[in-house]
C-alpha cells in the first residue's frame, strides 16, 4: 500500500507528461471499446432488422443484379417481375408456416427523391405482428382504392384518415384507411395498397416482386430451397444468407479500424514505456538512495511496475469514458461510411466491454512496465548515486 | 444464393434505407442547398443556414400569436412548435443579400414544401413548389402561377384581410379546374412562412398593418 501511495505521488511529481501519456492510453482504449461495441452493437442492429421483415425466406424474380442508383434513376424501372401463379404453386407446401405476396413500385417525388408502394395482402400482418395501426384500420376489399401509409409516410405526407393521396403518372386518388404505429424499419416510409389495386393501378397485372415466407422448421430451410431451385423464373433468398453477406461487407471496414485500433495500442505500449523509463532515468540518484538505506530489488521493481498500472489502469478508465460519452458521435460517423447501416444502434458498450477494456488497460501496464521496472531494479546503488556528480 | 442474388436484395435494402433518409428530412430544408441558393440569388457568395423552432423563440404563446395573424389554427398532428425550419440567409461577401425559407403544409393530396426567397424587407422575390401532390400539379408549378407572388410581402396578406378586392394578391387567380383546397392551402402556407420569418428575423416590422378585428 505504502509502495502504491509512492508510485501515485511519483507520477503526480510531472503532470503534464504524465496526462499526456494516460491520454494516450485512453485513446487506444476508446478506440478498442468504440470497435468491440460496433461489432457487437452492428450484429444486434442488423439482427433486429431482418428479424423484423418478418420472414426468413423471400422469393424474387430471377434477374440480373440492380444497383440501388440503378433502380432509383429507374424509378422502380428496374425492378423484377414474376408471374403471380408461382405463389399459387408455394403456397400449398406443408413446410410453410405464413406467406406473403407482394408488389413493390417506386415513384419520384416532385423536387427529387421517391416513393415506395407496396401491394400487400392480409397475410402481410400475420408475418409482421408488430404491424400495429396508429390510427384507423385494415383495407375494407382486396380491390378497394385506399391505402395504409408507413408511420414517417404519413408526417411527410401530412395525411390522416380520411385524407386522399395522389399517386403521380398513374393518376389515381386513393384513400388513407389507415396509419401503422411506427416500427423503426423501412416500413414507416412505405405506402401500402390492396395487391390487387396495386397490380391494376401500375398496371401490372397478376405480377409480383416478392414472396415472403415463412417455414415451421428452420431446419427444412435448406430442402426447401433446393425444391425451389426448379423453379426457373425466380430466386430464393434466405435472410440468414443476407445477414452473413452484408457483416462480411463491412468485415473490409472492420479490419482497417481494427488495424489503426492495434496501432493505437502499439503507440500507446511504447508512450508508456518511453514515459516511466525517462522518469527512472531521472530518478537514477533518488533509487540509488533507496538501495543504499535499505530497498530491496524487489522492492524498487513493483515501485516502478506500479507506477506504470497506476497510468494504464487511469488511461483505461477514462478512455471507456470517451467510448461511452463518443459513442453517437462515433455511430454517426461510421453510418456515414458504411456501405449498409442498419436502423437502431450501432455501438453497444455493455459492462462486460469496459471490464474487458479495464483489465486489458492493466495488463498493458504490467506488460510496458517490465522493462523500465527491470532497469530500475538492477541499479547499483553506488552507480547511481555517482552518476549524478 | 448466389451472389448476385444477394446483391440484389441488399439492393432492395440500401433502397428502402436511402428512402427512410428521406423521410428524416421534417423542417422543410432545400432539397441542394449549394445550387438551389445560388440560382435564386446569383450575386451570393455564401449564406449561413439556421434552424428555427417556434418552441425556441416563444413557444405557445408565440404560436398563439401566429395563429391570430394567420386567421387559422395550428394543426395539432402537424404544424407542432418543436419542428425546426431552416432559413438560409444570404450572404454577398459580408452583406446580407436576402433569405430562404421554406414550410411544410399539408395540401390536398399530399404534404406541400413551398419555398420563398424574400428580400431583407420581407418582399418575396422568388416562389416554387419543392414538393406537391396534386392531378395539377404542373399548373400549380407553372411560372405563370408562381411568379404572380413576386413583391408580394407580409403587409399584402394583412391588407387582404382587411379589404380583399384591391390587393395584389387578390389578383392572383387559382389556376387548377378542380383543386381550389390546394390553392388555398398555398396562400395559407405562404402567408405562414412569411409571418414566421416577420417574428424570427425582421422584428414584427409588418405588425402595423395587421389588423386582429379582420382577420378571419
Amino acid at each position: 500500500m505504502r509502495l502504491l501511495k509512492i508510485a501515485y505521488k511519483n507520477i503526480a511529481r510531472k503532470k503534464i507528461r504524465s496526462l499526456l501519456t494516460i491520454g494516450g492510453v485512453a485513446m487506444a482504449v476508446a478506440v478498442l471499446v468504440s470497435l468491440l461495441g460496433f461489432n457487437a452493437g452492428y450484429k444486434m442492429a442488423l439482427n433486429n432488422d431482418v428479424d423484423k421483415m418478418g420472414y426468413q425466406v423471400l422469393v424474387t424474380a430471377k434477374g440480373c443484379p440492380y444497383e440501388a442508383a440503378t433502380l432509383m434513376l429507374k424509378g422502380g424501372g428496374g425492378l423484377r417481375y414474376m408471374d403471380a401463379d408461382v405463389y399459387d404453386r408455394i403456397v400449398t407446401d406443408d413446410r410453410i408456416d405464413k406467406i406473403t405476396p407482394q408488389l413493390a413500385t417506386v415513384k419520384t417525388i416532385e423536387g427529387g427523391g421517391f416513393t415506395m408502394y407496396m401491394g400487400i395482402e392480409d397475410s402481410y400482418t400475420e408475418l409482421k405482428p408488430w404491424a400495429t395501426f396508429k390510427e384507423g384500420k385494415w383495407f375494407t376489399s382486396p380491390e378497394a382504392l385506399e391505402v395504409i401509409i408507413g408511420y414517417e409516410a404519413a408526417e411527410l405526407e401530412q395525411r390522416t384518415i380520411g385524407d386522399q393521396i395522389f399517386i403521380p403518372d398513374t393518376r389515381e386518388i386513393l384513400t388513407v384507411v389507415g396509419i401503422f404505429e411506427r416500427t423503426g424499419t423501412q416500413d414507416d416510409g412505405v405506402i401500402f395498397l390492396p395487391l390487387k389495386t396495386a397490380q391494376k393501378i401500375f398496371d401490372l397485372p397478376d405480377q409480383l416482386t416478392g414472396i415472403g415466407i415463412k417455414l415451421k422448421d428452420l431446419g427444412q430451410l435448406s430442402a426447401f430451397e433446393e425444391d425451389l431451385y426448379d423453379e426457373g423464373s425466380i430466386q430464393v433468398i434466405s435472410l440468414a444468407q443476407v445477414k452473413g453477406t452484408i457483416l462480411n461487407l463491412i468485415s473490409s471496414a472492420q479490419i482497417l479500424v481494427t488495424s489503426v485500433a492495434i496501432i493505437a495500442i502499439f503507440v500507446a505500449i511504447v508512450g508508456v514505456i518511453n514515459t516511466i523509463l525517462m522518469s527512472v532515468f531521472e530518478r537514477t540518484q533518488e533509487i540509488g538512495v533507496m538501495k543504499a538505506i535499505g530497498a530491496g530489488n524487489r522492492q524498487i521493481f513493483q515501485l516502478i511496475w506500479y507506477e506504470t498500472i497506476i497510468i494504464c489502469t487511469m488511461g483505461g478508465l477514462l478512455g471507456s469514458l470517451f467510448a461511452l460519452a463518443g459513442g453517437s458521435g462515433v455511430e454517426y460517423f461510421v453510418k456515414r461510411f458504411l456501405p449498409f447501416a442498419p436502423e437502431g444502434n450501432l455501438i453497444y458498450i455493455s459492462p462486460q466491454l469496459i471490464l474487458f477494456s479495464l483489465l486489458g488497460a492493466i495488463a498493458l501496464g504490467l506488460f510496458s512496465g517490465i522493462y523500465p521496472a527491470l532497469r530500475a531494479s538492477l541499479m547499483k546503488p553506488i552507480e547511481a548515486i555517482r552518476s549524478g556528480e | 444464393m448466389s451472389k448476385s442474388n444477394i446483391k440484389y436484395f441488399i439492393s432492395l435494402v440500401l433502397l428502402n434505407i436511402s428512402l427512410s433518409v428521406l423521410w428524416g428530412a421534417v423542417g422543410c430544408s432545400l432539397n441542394d442547398p449549394d445550387r438551389d441558393v445560388i440560382r435564386i440569388f446569383p450575386a451570393s457568395t455564401n449564406y449561413k443556414t439556421e434552424y428555427i423552432s417556434i418552441n425556441s423563440q416563444g413557444g405557445e404563446e408565440m404560436q398563439r400569436e401566429i395563429e391570430a395573424r394567420l386567421g387559422d389554427v395550428f394543426d395539432e398532428k402537424f404544424e407542432k412548435t418543436d419542428v425546426e425550419y431552416s432559413y438560409y440567409t444570404i450572404l454577398k461577401g459580408s452583406e446580407i443579400i436576402g433569405r430562404i425559407h421554406g414550410l411544410n403544409q399539408r395540401g390536398r393530396f399530399g404534404g406541400m414544401q413551398l419555398i420563398l426567397a424574400t428580400d431583407l424587407e420581407g418582399r418575396i422575390v422568388d416562389f416554387y413548389y419543392q414538393k406537391i401532390s396534386s392531378p395539377e400539379a404542373d399548373k400549380f408549378k407553372a411560372i405563370e402561377f408562381t411568379n404572380q407572388f413576386l413583391g408580394i410581402s407580409l403587409q399584402d396578406f394583412y391588407e387582404n384581410a382587411q379589404d380583399s378586392t384591391k390587393t395584389r394578391l387578390a389578383q392572383i387567380k387559382d389556376p387548377s379546374q378542380e383543386n381550389r383546397q390546394d390553392f388555398e392551402y398555398t396562400l395559407r402556407g405562404i402567408k405562414k412562412n412569411l409571418i414566421q420569418l416577420d417574428f424570427f428575423f425582421l422584428n414584427r416590422i409588418h405588425d402595423k398593418y395587421f389588423n386582429p378585428e379582420k382577420e378571419n
